[in-house]
């Protein structure tokens, strides 16, 4: 496969999964703020704004940062500018997706363009909800039309390292502005906060089937981090990492496991044997950031490796 | 002037409504003789469109249209910032050439692209032909298509031009005559295939009544044709589809093409050249191309060689070109073949190279930089054709008859400042076919491109593109200019 | 008489460049009364060097370098052999008008009778020709020395003022340039003559002579194609024939078809071009790099278009 293609499939999948985590996490900041005071809602948009590794706006209110996450094209992570991106990639490649992921990657794009802040500011879930769905229906697309070939493992990979970093990210943001409190009470602003944090990782109810309702903020960490059967934690990601990366490997003949692959087990292995009580007992930022590190060596390896290697050593092989 | 049909009048009035409209002119008609009996190989199909109501027939035509659009069988327009993507008109009813008339242009067309090809060879070598005089020097050498980097560069096989699209018109007599050659990028040829497959699904039945000769094998022969290119000691040749990219018109053909010879597309970007070898760039490293199907000008292809700031092609390309390592079809410099100007010594350059009379003729041809000829043009610039001459797509024309005396004045002072760059020719009148117009049939203008291949040996898929020019009246058949396309049946 | 060459181009670049490819056209040429006897090309970083001649019998030379580096030194050194040009008469016949005529007519002199990218008329070239009477008179080559004469007592030899991809307006213009420009007037007025007239690039040897032009740089003179002798050159800058003290590397329709040096690489850099000539009888041997002086100028940084979108639309598909 042409470099150019697989980096256009890694990155038009990173940046549809960096617009549904955006789209999910205003969804539920906007109804929560709703019927709060005005100090929890400014620090609930900070919550928001560190989990998305922003510097605050100045003088900013709920409307002016919706604007600013939403349809700001000078916010490159904004969920328009992140949209557009996404088809900008697929659209250098339309030849090696299925048409049917086209066209809904089109509608989807178009749907939020044609949209504005003041159109949707009154009832954002109708906007925010259907570019969910939306996005959803890409996803299932990909994985049930696509051929599971070497394109749909770069779009693996694009998924689920970006899905890493939303997720560690929104954790840390969480840790760092709860903590301060230990007891919570049901119905509390810390107990609805840590709530929102499963939602806005759509983990909310498969957390309920694993530990009931009881709300733990280590539960919820060992759960986001470690579940090995969840789709949305990081151990699991990890798995289809490294996984995706064995493939792409014995695809391409490489007869010995490259940087990336290396990577990836060690970033498995780490997941593998790893306990939420010595995460929470030692230091969980640190924790946090060791993992975003480690996801961080894998893109550039990948990227190294299989996209933007250099002539030079290409050609001494 | 316009007769309507004698017999056709009084069908539609009791079977054929749908051929009410229906007029006869001084054009050959392709359906119709004159006295307006429908010609034998169009009378089964008559007879069938006589038995269908117009409303089925327009229910076909969106069956069509859907097809297409499903397909994302799509060219842009541009005109704005945002290009506009809009299907390929396609017009429902075939267009059917007997099997002599193609025997004829078959061969024709075959004798044309020989003699070009040794043109080709010749004025980048020795040149005999412009020492003999018959073709004049200066018209070479000034033509902007002209590489002089292409001297004494030896190709493989002597093969410059691999892919050509040629466009034919039938004149009032019923005999086909060329109009242009295309010889740098021909496209096209992705819309004759589709046709094809959309025909058989919207009109089965009669598809398969008629013995039609298959086209569907276009993809293997244009393969096999790249194949044949390739350096002589590379047995298992990497074959490779330079397109511009996403924003080019012809992208969708550029990728359909890709997919029916199961070759990689490429841009430039993804190509790097070291030590006379290019590569492309792929995750399990680079791999080596051995030959290059380029839809990229030649302009383009190499900033070292030709166009500075092009990023479209790869930096060394021409010199791995030029050490005999890659192929390039088509070979740079063939557009001075194509040009209108030296059109016009087609005939010559035919009897010069074969020995031969051309079995096509070529349409009366004025050359602006002769002084009488240029008169001549010019006082009856009104009946006229003028074309500039390295320019296609229906660019940079004027037609005559059509014309108003004020683009008539800014064709004048064209032709007087720059008279190398332009030609003139009579205004044709392109044959007509039957086409299914807002629920009727009505006569429109078309042409013929059929496309030739160039390999090992010479394969022209049987028929070629009709293109037809949809708004009433026109002989504008390209499709940035309001013109369709129908399927063409060369009967066996 | 026996030339030893060294010719070094170095290129730095502000930031780390890679995939460098580059043509060269340094290599004397061996033809009339020249004969290139040896040619050393090397570059740094190292490359595999190729080369190939170009339709007009220049020897061209390339090399790629996919790795990162900051700077590319090019050393080209030559030894050549030049004999004393044929000798001229005085003047010409007139008749030589008559055959230069049909000499245009008949033969392959096409490209060097039409105006070319950098030697082309214009309004100021009509103006100096008014100016000056610059007509057909005489003969071809009386013309010809006096056009010589009148570029060098009218412009001034100013290095620096004008650039390698200046138009001869420029110098048109100011009254003043280097010997690039000198040739192309020399040139775009022969061929305004009907003259054929081409474009040299190479080297002069001064030992000692008073001439305008730089000692330690590459020169450019013009040569015209006159009936019965052949391609004749007249180096305007210096107000003399070529002779034993000029060596030919390349000829062209003008410099865009002769430029020593023609690369591109990828990267984001300006570039600093510096670039050393020594020309020495060889009973000496080839002097060593430092007693070359170098001279450096700073180029504008390259003009990449990058409009990738435009130029994909810009493709015709016929």
């Amino acid at each position: 496969m042409l470099s150019r293609v697989a980096d256009s499939l890694y990155w038009m999948s990173r940046y549809l999964e960096r617009a549904e985590h955006t789209a999910r996490l205003l969804d539920l900041t906007l109804n929560l703020t709703l019927d709060q005071d005005a100090s929890v809602e400014v620090e609930r948009w900070q919550m928001v704004l560190d989990s998305l590794r922003l510097p605050k706006p100045e003088a900013a209110d709920a409307y002016q940062l919706t604007q600013y996450l939403t349809f700001d094209l000078r916010n490159k992570d904004s969920l328009v500018a992140c949209i557009s991106a996404a088809r900008e990639n697929a659209g250098q490649i339309r030849e090696q997706i299925s048409s049917e992921m086209w066209e809904h990657l089109n509608q989807l794009y178009l749907m939020v363009r044609r949209a504005n802040i003041e159109t949707i500011y009154n009832q954002p879930h109708g906007y925010f909800g259907p570019i969910k769905e939306g996005s959803h229906l890409i996803q299932g697309i990909t994985d049930s039309i696509m051929s599971h070939g070497e394109g749909w493992h770069f779009i693996q990979l694009g998924r689920y390292i970006e899905r890493v970093g939303l997720t560690t990210s929104l954790l840390d943001a969480h840790f760092k502005s709860m903590l301060k409190s230990d007891k919570l009470t049901a119905g509390g602003q810390d107990y609805i906060s840590w709530v929102a944090l499963l939602k806005s990782c759509t983990s909310f109810e498969s957390y309920c089937q694993t530990y009931t309702a009881d709300i733990r903020p280590e539960r919820i960490a060992e759960f986001l981090l470690l579940n090995a059967e969840s789709p949305r934690s990081v151990r699991f990601a990890a798995k289809t990492i490294q996984t995706s990366l064995e493939t792409l490997s014995r695809i391409n003949s490489k007869l010995k496991p490259g940087r990336a692959q290396r990577y990836a087990g060690r970033f498995r292995a780490t997941l593998d044997y790893a306990q939420v009580d010595e995460i929470m007992a030692d230091n969980i930022h640190n924790y946090l950031e060791n993992i975003q590190r480690q996801c961080g060596q894998i893109h550039t390896a990948v990227h190294q490796q299989y996209i933007a290697y250099s002539v030079e050593s290409a050609l001494a092989h | 002037m316009e007769q309507q049909i004698s017999s056709i009048t009084e069908l539609s009035k009791s079977q054929a409504p749908s051929f009410a409209n229906y007029e006869l002119d001084a054009a050959y008609d392709e359906m119709f003789e004159h006295d307006g009996t429908a010609r034998a190989q169009y009378r089964p199909l008559f007879n069938r469109l006589q038995e269908l109501a117009p409303s089925e027939l327009k229910q076909r035509q969106q069956t069509a249209d859907i097809a297409f659009l499903n397909q994302g069988i799509t060219f842009t327009v541009y005109g704005n910032n945002e290009g506009t993507e809009r299907i390929f008109p396609y017009d429902l009813l075939p267009r059917i050439i007997t099997a002599e008339e193609w025997t004829k242009l078959e061969k024709g067309l075959a004798q044309r692209i020989t003699a070009l090809n040794l043109f080709l060879k010749d004025i980048y070598h020795e040149g005999r032909i412009l020492n003999d005089g018959v073709v004049p020097r200066d018209l070479v050498y000034s033509c902007k298509h002209y590489r002089r980097e292409m001297r004494g560069i030896r190709i493989r096989r002597d093969i410059y031009v691999s892919v050509v699209g040629t466009d034919l018109v039938r004149l009032n007599d019923g005999e086909f005559a060329i109009l242009e050659d295309n010889l740098r990028v021909p496209s096209g040829v992705s819309y004759m295939l589709a046709n094809r497959q959309v025909m058989k699904r919207v009109f089965p039945g009669m598809f398969s009544s008629y013995n039609v000769q298959p086209i569907d094998h276009y993809g293997q022969a244009l393969l096999s044709t790249l194949r044949a290119l390739a350096p002589p000691n590379r047995p298992d040749p990497t074959i490779v589809l330079l397109t511009p990219g996403v924003f080019n018109s012809a992208y969708y053909e550029h990728t359909f093409l890709a997919r029916q010879m199961g070759i990689e597309l490429v841009e430039g970007r993804d190509l790097i050249v070291h030590d006379n070898i290019v590569y492309m760039r792929t995750t399990g490293g680079l791999r080596r191309v051995d030959v290059i199907y380029r839809r990229v000008d030649d302009d383009f292809i190499d900033p070292l060689t030709f166009r500075p700031g092009s990023i479209l092609g790869a930096p060394g390309l021409f010199n791995a070109y030029r050490a005999g390592n890659v192929a390039l079809a088509n070979a740079p410099g063939t557009g001075v073949a194509d040009d209108k100007a030296l059109y016009a010594f087609v005939p010559a350059i035919i009897k010069y190279y074969l020995d031969e009379d051309p079995i096509l003729p070529n349409v009366e041809t004025y050359l602006l930089s002769d002084d009488k000829q240029r008169r001549h043009v010019l006082a009856n610039l009104d009946k006229l054709v003028v074309k500039a001459v390295g320019e296609s797509g229906g660019y940079g024309m004027l037609i005559g008859p059509h014309s108003t005396a004020q683009e008539r004045e800014v064709f004048k002072q064209l032709i007087e400042s720059d008279p190398r760059n332009y030609i003139a020719q009579p205004t044709l009148a392109l044959s007509r076919a039957p086409c299914f117009i807002d629920g009727r049939v009505e006569a429109r203008h078309v042409d013929l491109r059929p496309y030739i291949l160039y390999g090992e040996n010479i394969t022209i898929v049987p028929g070629g593109l009709t293109r037809v020019a949809l708004r009433r009246g026109s002989l504008v058949v390209n499709s940035s200019q309001g013109g369709g396309s129908k399927d063409t049946w060369v009967l066996s | 008489m026996f030339y030893s060459i060294r010719h070094i181009t170095r290129f730095s670049y502000s930031s780390p460049v890679s995939e460098s490819a580059m043509e060269v056209r340094m290599q004397p040429r061996s033809e009339a009364n020249q004969k290139c006897i040896r040619f050393d090309l090397a570059t740094q970083p190292r490359s595999k060097i190729q080369g190939y001649r170009d339709h007009i019998g220049n020897i061209v030379h390339h090399f790629s370098i996919p790795g990162r580096h900051q700077q590319l030194k090019i050393n080209a050194e030559a030894t050549v052999e030049v004999t004393p040009a044929l000798a001229l008469p005085q003047a010409l016949p007139t008749q030589a008008w008559h055959d230069l005529e049909s000499l245009c007519a008949s033969d392959e002199y096409w490209d060097y009778l039409v105006p070319s990218r950098y030697a082309h008329s214009s309004e100021l070239l009509d103006v100096f020709k008014k100016e000056w009477n610059i007509e057909r008179r005489d003969d071809p080559l009386t013309l010809l020395h006096e056009i010589s004469a009148l570029i060098y007592e009218e412009f001034d030899y100013a290095p620096q003022t004008t650039s390698v991809d200046s138009t001869i307006d420029h110098a048109l213009e100011e009254r003043r340039g280097v010997c690039q420009d000198f040739a192309h007037v020399m040139i775009a007025l022969g061929r305004d003559l009907g003259i054929p007239c081409r474009y040299v690039s190479g080297y002069l040897y001064h030992g000692g002579a008073r001439d305008r032009s730089a000692a330690d740089a590459t020169h450019a003179w013009a040569e015209a194609y006159l009936p019965d002798f052949g391609w004749i050159g007249f180096d305007p800058t210096n107000n003399i024939m070529t002779g034993e003290r000029h060596i030919r590397t390349a000829v062209g329709r003008d410099y865009a078809d002769v430029p020593p040096t023609k690369g591109i690489f990828k990267g984001k850099a300006n570039t600093e071009l510096s670039v050393g000539v020594q020309v020495s009888p060889t009973e000496a041997p080839p002097p060593g790099e430092e007693m070359i002086q170098m001279h450096t100028w700073i180029s504008e940084p390259a003009q990449i278009e990058d409009d990738l979108q435009q130029q994909q639309q810009q493709q015709q598909q016929q």
